[in-house]
């Protein structure tokens, strides 16, 4: 397969190295790919009020699988964005009636190639459903995840990036309708690169979107989420609240757009965009953006890029808190209020469990 | 316990600690009082090991250690507690956190067990009823949202908790009502009045005094010790001023 890749001399992409990619792409998957993927079971947050699980191994579902109301096949959602367009194999689609509720949790699993997987989830009119998503492995994992959510519908999504190495895209896109409200948050705690792109569109009156997470990066790492909520309806809210942490040579990218249109009156649009270098040598970039066309909203955007403070360091060695330790402290309460917003105990639990365990090593 | 012995420091270049000496035995309170900008301080920080406090001269021995030589926070380890006369705020990081890190920090330095998690709660709570603390100030990020008052009092927790050989409190006793001060002088009275433990008080005021009786009285003026008595130098002090006692040029 031949790919077309964005370009880095393209503005949306100068942040983002997939210089890699060609590579992985000609690499033939791990045979051993069985054996992969039951080691990489643990990754499997396994909430006890998770009803269908999902095992992708390199973009197969796995036989452990218990689809539950997922159906699997060819997807009806398609992409024009650079890299989500790839994804046109066979995906999962989770369609809920009316007031139903599922609890979806998907585990991928990549053996040093790459995979193209789409999924399409649909909720009609007040269903609510939870979707949370691991990488695990080495290779390259593109992902394209569409939400459409009805009047009153509720998608909690969370997606943990914890690839050994390679690199990880996703492009999600999600329509929200009326009083419909998503909370998603990306954590990028592995130790490959990733790009994260978002668009959620508020469709209908006051529904609620809140978009963001952490990106960690160290090494030669590099992590960038480009996010754009756009307005096209009266009385929404969104809050996009995003942390990037950068090490050693690493560079973590974080652009956020609002966009609000003419007719989208009453919007309540917040933006925090947050980063932290923990070595001089390491690069944030960050991109807050406004696009107001409406005259009654209500927007905000905090925009800082720092270094851990320094009286707050010494004043924890004071304590006898050794450097390390009190780097990792500061840093944990950094990112925390980006994991905070996980509604459900037992995701939130594994995703702070997964950013310490990346703080600590 | 602690031995300082012409100690020189400078800040940015600036030297502000000229010569400054002064032995303090376990068991026993020491007050260092003076003007503003006279250096207290400074010698607080240089002893806790601030970064940018640089010392250019002399020698500080705790209970017969190089003090000079350790990393602050092994200093902590060692016994040492500074009590800051701005503590700093943490968003992020709740008190009960902050100090359960530290305390077992400090114990595994030691080679001590580390406590667990209900050993440590009831430890603080004890410690925060003994400062008339609420456990749901002690569960709010470290200092953020505390009024100065309360900043002070969370500090003497602090104390409690990590149990020090030696602690430097400077200023404590600023920002403190007339109740609280009485609760901190209790504080200090009973956390540290032990045969095996000394405290130096920074002080501006004699009331603080008055709740913890110091067996000597400092004044630091330019950066050195200038004179030494007992709790009727601070008396002294507060009926006339540095000035009749011939201290105003520290001013320049
Ligand atoms: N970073 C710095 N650069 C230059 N001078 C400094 C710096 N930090 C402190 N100083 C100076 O060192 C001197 C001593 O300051 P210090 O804070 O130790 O005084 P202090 O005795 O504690 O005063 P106060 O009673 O007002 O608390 C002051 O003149 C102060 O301006
Ligand atoms: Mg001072």
């Amino acid at each position: 397969m031949t790919l077309t890749l964005p370009s880095a001399r393209e503005e949306a992409w100068r942040w983002t190295d997939l210089s890699g990619l060609p590579a992985i792409v000609a690499a033939v998957p791990d045979a051993g790919r069985d054996a992969l993927a039951l080691a990489a079971m643990p990754a499997a947050i396994a909430s006890e009020r998770t009803d269908t699980r999902l095992l992708f191994v390199d973009g197969v579902l796995h036989s452990s699988s218990t689809p539950g109301r997922v159906r699997l096949s060819a997807v009806d959602a398609r992409t024009d964005h650079a890299l989500g367009r790839h994804a046109t194999a066979d995906g999962w689609t989770l369609d809920l009636a009316p007031g139903q509720i599922a609890n979806v949790e998907v585990v991928h699993v990549a053996t040093g190639a790459a995979s193209h997987v789409p999924a399409h989830v649909i909720l009609a009119p007040d269903a609510v459903a939870s979707v949370t998503e691991t990488f695990v492995g080495d290779g390259w994992t593109n992902r394209f995840f569409r939400a459409e959510l009805g009047k009153g519908a509720r998608l909690m999504r969370a997606v943990r990036l914890l690839h050994a190495s390679g690199f990880q895209s996703l492009r999600d896109e999600a329509l929200l309708g009326e009083g419909a409200s998503l909370v998603a948050t990306v954590l990028g705690a592995g130790e490959g690169s990733s790009r994260v792109d978002a668009l959620v569109t508020i469709a209908g009156e006051q529904a609620f979107a809140e978009y963001g997470g952490a990106m960690l990066a160290r090494g030669e790492q590099r992590h960038e989420a480009a996010a754009v909520v756009r307005h096209a309806a009266p009385h929404g809210q969104s809050h996009q609240s995003w942390r990037a942490v950068a090490d050693d040579r690493a560079v973590a990218s974080l652009a956020a757009r609002v966009e609000v249109a003419r007719h989208a009156q009453k919007t309540d649009g917040i933006q925090s965009l947050k980063g932290l270098l923990l070595k001089r040598t390491a690069t944030v970039n960050i991109k807050p953006e406004l696009e107001i066309f409406a005259d009654d909203v209500k927007c905000a955007h905090g925009a800082t890029v720092g270094e851990l403070d320094r009286q707050s360091l010494f004043y924890l060695a004071s304590r006898g808190v050794d450097p390390a330790r009190a780097r990792a402290i500061l840093t944990r309460a950094f990112v925390a209020d980006a994991l905070d917003r996980i509604g459900e105990e037992a995701v939130r639990d594994a995703f702070v469990a997964d950013a310490d365990r990346w703080l600590d090593a | 316990m602690l031995e300082i012995n012409n100690l020189h420091a400078e800040v940015d270049g600036k030297p502000i600690l000229n010569g400054l000496s002064l032995s303090v035995n376990a068991g026993e309170v020491h007050a260092i009082m003076g003007p503003n900008g006279a250096g207290k301080s400074t010698l607080a920080y240089v002893l806790g090991g601030r970064p940018g406090y640089d010392v250019t001269g002399g020698s500080v021995t705790l209970d017969g250690a190089d003090l000079l030589e350790m990393e602050p926070h092994e200093r902590a380890a060692a016994g040492l507690f500074l009590g800051f006369q701005y503590p700093v705020e943490i968003p992020g990081v709740s008190n009960v956190q902050f100090l359960r890190e530290a305390a077992n920090a400090q114990r595994a330095a030691r080679g001590e067990p580390a406590l667990s998690g209900a050993d440590f709660l009831r430890l603080a709570k004890a410690q925060a009823e003994g400062l008339s603390m609420s456990m749901d100030m002690m569960k709010r990020p470290v200092n953020v949202g505390f009024s100065g008052g309360e900043k002070k009092r969370a500090e003497m927790v602090q104390m409690g908790i990590l149990d020090p050989k030696l602690a430097i409190l400077d200023e404590t006793d600023s920002g403190l009502d007339i109740d609280a001060l009485r609760i901190v002088g209790d504080g200090i009275e009973r956390i540290m009045r032990k045969p095996d433990r000394a405290v130096i008080l920074i002080t501006h005021y004699q009331r603080l005094l008055d709740h913890v009786r110091p067996d000597q009285v400092h004044i630091l003026s330019a950066g050195r010790i200038v004179r030494s008595g007992g709790p009727e130098l601070a008396h002294a002090l507060e009926r006339e001023g540095y000035a009749a006692l011939g201290l105003e040029d520290a001013r320049s």
